[in-house]
């Protein structure tokens, strides 16, 4: 006796469409968040430009993130600091009355954390600002952002936007300028 | 063009819907979670990002008062170690001193204060402010203040040294009362007497361990938890390892092998309570074979006559023939030192006995020599044993209590509840006092009966100073600092007492606005006696060293003569032990002994400290029964059996841990479990052993906490004991290797019945 799954597939004919539309709208789905979210320039709470202050006015980046070159984290300015310039500059622009709002009330900007490192990368800011690497070498063009945008850079060195931080951006880097240890698991992972 | 329906065109539209929808979602899920950088509103000056910042202050912990360096980091405290420039720590710490900041973390910190709402005790608290509970206590004050009945009230403290005890003095003593007590439960009373008797003054000389070459140690467990084990860690250290021509021998003599006797070349088990007439048996010995040379040798001789070694051996059990050789070595090896306190203090004839340990420092010349014992100055300010209440105090109290002469209690993180016997009644005669105040950082069993609780900050918070006792030799102090801003809404103790004490109106003998501006007078007084000539230019300078070194001493040093009356050594005796209970009824003597992690129970409810193993069975979180194999099998109990313990005040259930290391005859148990109260990770936990002590009382006032008989009964039911380790039995492993006989020497490889690593055979 033959037997033949075929007229059992028949049946099937109509859900496996169905599971296909399904599919190619998980695809869509998936693609539409990754363009139109990605997620690599949150907006802030205030517009600030580095533009404007490291590209255009070219105040150094450590006048305002002061602890880089000796501290594990370069930070970020107080609210007291850009008050400290913003009493007298630009006091009329909106984004300024924002900020002075946050200074009236004495409380903190919350700034949403662009560039990130997973937990398991012991990264030190220090190490690195004190051996003369530039801060674009890893943040990218900061001078010429309206607003930070994740960035990361290729094999080559290019500018690659929108791309988030690899391993092979820091063992790159660290084979290019031959630094002790610089290839060592430990030196990182911690 | 396929035909489709319109059901099934629905259907592929919900399909591409439903789709469309869960890939968008997929992809959020998977995005990096938003993280936000908060910064400063003002930078502050004395942190920076990223950046550790340390602290030195002083640990309160236990009563040592070892110097710590405390890690902050964005105004948090991540980890504390020993200060490096502190005498007493010497830049190490144990495991207590690290829990620290579980104390300042703990999530069962009281946050505010509390108003008992319901009947005491029934813990039916409710918040309010700190204007509401203030002014309920200093109404009450002044009104007993103003009667002229300020006696009736009673300050109650853990022990506290420097200007914190200077201002509950002046403070109580300003409202009218002398009642300012320090309570602890290991404060050894014992100790203090015996010096006093032995040398005429109540202070603990500093005991040279690093420098000696032969120690007698009658039941200090000085490694773990004897008044100040850390430094006696790093003297032993030294005494070990330290000196390259000289290894210092040690032999420990307790009941059951404690931390220090699992450390010393030979343990030696005497009968328990008879530690003291085998230092005298010892001390018979040296005088009879003329190592005394001494002009009263001839009282010496006299008062020792009933103490020969076959007298001794009978009654404690240790051969007559190790008797001789502990005296004889002990005499001829320079220097040696002979410390007693712990266990062997904590019997009826606890002062005897270490008068006794005292005499053999004193037969054979171990005086004011180096690695012997020399004598401490004045202390630069306040220490707490004049004001720590003895076992026999505390009764008073409570009778005090029970007859209504107390009106107000004001407590501070003292715990008697927890650790006086259930027999003394303690928790029941507070319910003859009116109003019970405390001060407390945590809901322990002796808070939660209290009717206002105004809750301190922890010592990471707050301002205070030590005068650390046992002293190291010279004049030494430090300042305790906050290293981190208070948590929670609390107060400093010193705060309170000052707050308190300008609501009852006496801001003209107690003018300080806070305990840091009190700290700062005293320690100006300090400044203004150091020598203008090598002080530095100004006290704002002096005062920011100390805070930036953690601590302050002088050059100095005593002469460690003394001249020993001749009553002491006419008197010279130790007493046979009293037991409460018989022993045909009991027949087991109950040690209950000071666990090196949770203390007197003021750690259990740091879980580090549970998850600890205990060092010498490895047990985490929990009670245990110490029991002798032989007295386990005679009974046919094994590892995990749960038992009744009863003495005749009481009884407890917990399951047997068989332990070579311990007399037959005698069960041990630690102390720190078995809370009723003290947060989430201490409630519920264990048993208490001090909850069934008889009230016995030694010969100076405290709790003979070793003098209570139990007896064993089989429940039939057995636990898993938590623990790390695994048998303790080598199993053929070799792990520790034995040696009968003489030492080895180069020929008797042979005997060594192991193989070494660097052989390779094939």
């Amino acid at each position: 006796m033959n037997v033949s799954i075929v007229p059992a597939l028949k049946v099937l004919r109509p859900a496996a469409v169905v599971a296909a539309v399904a599919f190619l709208g998980l695809v869509v789905g998936y693609w539409a968040n990754a363009a139109f979210l990605p997620g690599t320039s949150p907006v802030q709470p205030i517009e600030f430009s580095h533009k404007i202050h490291a590209g255009a006015n070219e105040i150094p980046c450590m006048y305002c993130h002061t602890q880089a070159r000796r501290s594990i984290s370069a930070g970020v300015p107080s609210v007291s600091k850009c008050v400290g310039c913003h009493t007298d500059v630009a006091t009329e622009r909106p984004q300024i009355r924002k900020l002075m709002s946050y200074w009236d009330n004495k409380e903190p900007i919350p700034w949403i954390k662009v560039h990130d490192l997973p937990d398991f990368v012991h990264f030190t800011h220090k190490r690195h600002v004190q051996a003369d690497i530039e801060c674009q070498t890893c943040h990218g063009p900061v001078e010429t952002m309206e607003r930070i945008r994740v960035t990361s850079r290729g094999i080559d060195g290019s500018v690659q936007l929108d791309t988030p931080w690899e391993m092979g951006l820091c063992l790159n880097c660290h084979k290019q300028n031959e630094v002790e240890n610089g290839t060592d698991c430990w030196t990182c992972h911690k | 063009m396929p035909n489709i329906e319109r059901r099934e065109f629905l259907k592929l539209v919900g399909a591409g819907s439903v789709g469309v929808g869960a890939g968008f979602m997929l992809r959020e899920t998977i995005k990096h979670p938003q993280e936000y950088l908060i910064p400063h509103v003002l930078a502050p000056e004395d942190f920076s990002t990223g950046i550790a910042t340390w602290y030195n202050t002083v640990c309160s912990m236990c009563a040592a008062g070892c110097g710590i360096a405390v890690r902050t980091r964005e105004g948090r405290a991540k980890k504390i170690e020993g200060n490096p420039a502190h005498p007493v720590s010497q830049g190490r710490l144990c495991a207590l001193g690290q829990s620290g900041l579980q104390v300042l973390y703990n999530p069962d910190r009281l946050t505010g204060p509390l108003l008992q709402t319901g009947e005491r005790g029934s813990t039916a608290f409710s918040q309010i402010t700190w204007e509401e509970g203030l002014s309920k206590v200093a109404d009450r004050l002044d009104l007993l203040h103003a009667a002229q009945r300020g006696n009736r009230i009673c300050l109650l403290s853990q022990g506290v040294g420097g200007h914190l005890a200077q201002l509950f003095e002046l403070f109580m003593a300003q409202l009218g009362s002398e009642r300012v007590l320090h309570y602890d439960f290991d404060h050894p009373h014992s100790l203090y007497a015996a010096n006093a008797r032995f040398f005429g003054e109540q202070q603990l000389p500093y005991y040279d361990l690093a420098n000696t070459n032969y120690l007698l140690s009658f039941g200090a467990d000085y490694l773990g938890s004897w008044i100040s084990p850390v430094h006696h860690s790093l003297g032993f250290g030294h005494s070990r390892q330290g000196r390259p021509d000289v290894r210092g021998r040690f032999v420990q003599i307790e009941p059951r092998m404690s931390l220090s006797g699992a450390a010393a070349d030979e343990w030696i088990a005497a009968i328990p309570g008879t530690e003291g007439i085998l230092a005298l048996g010892i001390a018979h010995r040296i005088v009879a074979e003329g190592h005394y040379q001494g002009a009263d040798r001839d009282a010496w001789t006299q008062a020792l006559a009933n103490y020969t070694s076959n007298q001794v051996a009978q009654q404690t059990g240790v051969p007559a023939a190790t008797i001789t050789r502990l005296a004889d070595t002990f005499a001829e090896t320079e220097p040696s030192l002979a410390i007693g306190g712990g266990v062997a203090g904590n019997h009826s004839n606890g002062v005897d006995t270490l008068v006794a340990v005292n005499a053999l420092n004193y037969l054979v010349g171990n005086i004011g020599k180096a690695g012997g014992l020399l004598f401490n100055p004045e202390p630069a300010g306040q220490v707490s044993h004049p004001r720590q209440a003895s076992y026999r105090t505390m009764l008073e109290l409570a009778e005090d209590a029970r007859l209504g002469n107390i009106e107000v209690l004001i407590l501070n993180s003292s715990n008697p509840v927890f650790s006086l016997p259930t027999a003394t009644g303690f928790r029941e005669a507070l319910a003859g006092i009116p109003l019970i105040v405390s001060l407390s950082s945590f809901m322990d069993e002796t808070t939660a009966l209290a009717d206002i609780i105004l809750p301190s900050h922890t010592y990471l918070e707050s301002w205070g100073d030590d005068f650390p006792e046992p002293g190291v030799g010279f004049v030494t102090g430090a300042v305790s600092q906050p290293v981190v801003s208070p948590l929670y809404n609390t107060r400093g103790t010193g705060d309170i007492v000052l707050e308190l004490a300008h609501r009852v109106g006496l801001s003209e003998a107690i003018p300080w606005p806070s305990m840091q501006a009190c700290l700062e007078d005293g320690w100006r007084e300090i400044y203004e006696q150091g020598d203008p000539e090598t002080r530095e230019e100004s006290f704002a300078a002096f005062w920011r060293a100390v805070l930036k070194a953690g601590v302050w001493g002088e050059k100095s040093q005593r002469e460690s003569t003394f001249t020993l009356d001749t009553d002491v050594v006419a008197a010279i005796g130790v007493a046979a032990p009293e037991f409460s209970g018989s022993a045909d009824d009991y027949p087991f003597v109950l040690h209950p002994y000071i666990s090196n992690t949770l203390h007197d129970g003021r750690g259990a409810n740091l879980p580090w400290l549970q998850e600890l193993p205990d060092p010498m069975t490895s047990v985490v979180y929990g009670s245990w029964l110490e029991m002798n194999p032989t007295t386990a099998a005679d009974m046919g109990l094994t590892e995990g059996d749960l038992v009744d313990i009863e003495s005749p005040h009481g009884e407890i259930r917990a399951p047997v841990y068989v332990y070579p290391a311990i007399m037959p005859g005698v069960v041990a148990m630690p102390i720190g479990q078995g809370h009723s109260e003290y947060g989430r990770y201490a409630k519920d936990r264990g048993v208490n052993p001090l909850a069934i002590l008889s009230p016995q009382i030694t010969d100076a006032g405290g709790l003979a906490s070793s003098a209570t008989r139990v007896k064993i009964i089989a429940t039939g039911s057995r636990v898993e004991l938590v623990k790390t380790g695994g048998t303790s039995r080598d199993l053929g492993r070799e792990i520790v290797q034995t040696w009968d006989g003489e030492p080895a020497t180069a020929g008797d490889s042979a005997k060594v019945n192991s193989i070494p690593i660097t052989t390779v055979t094939t």
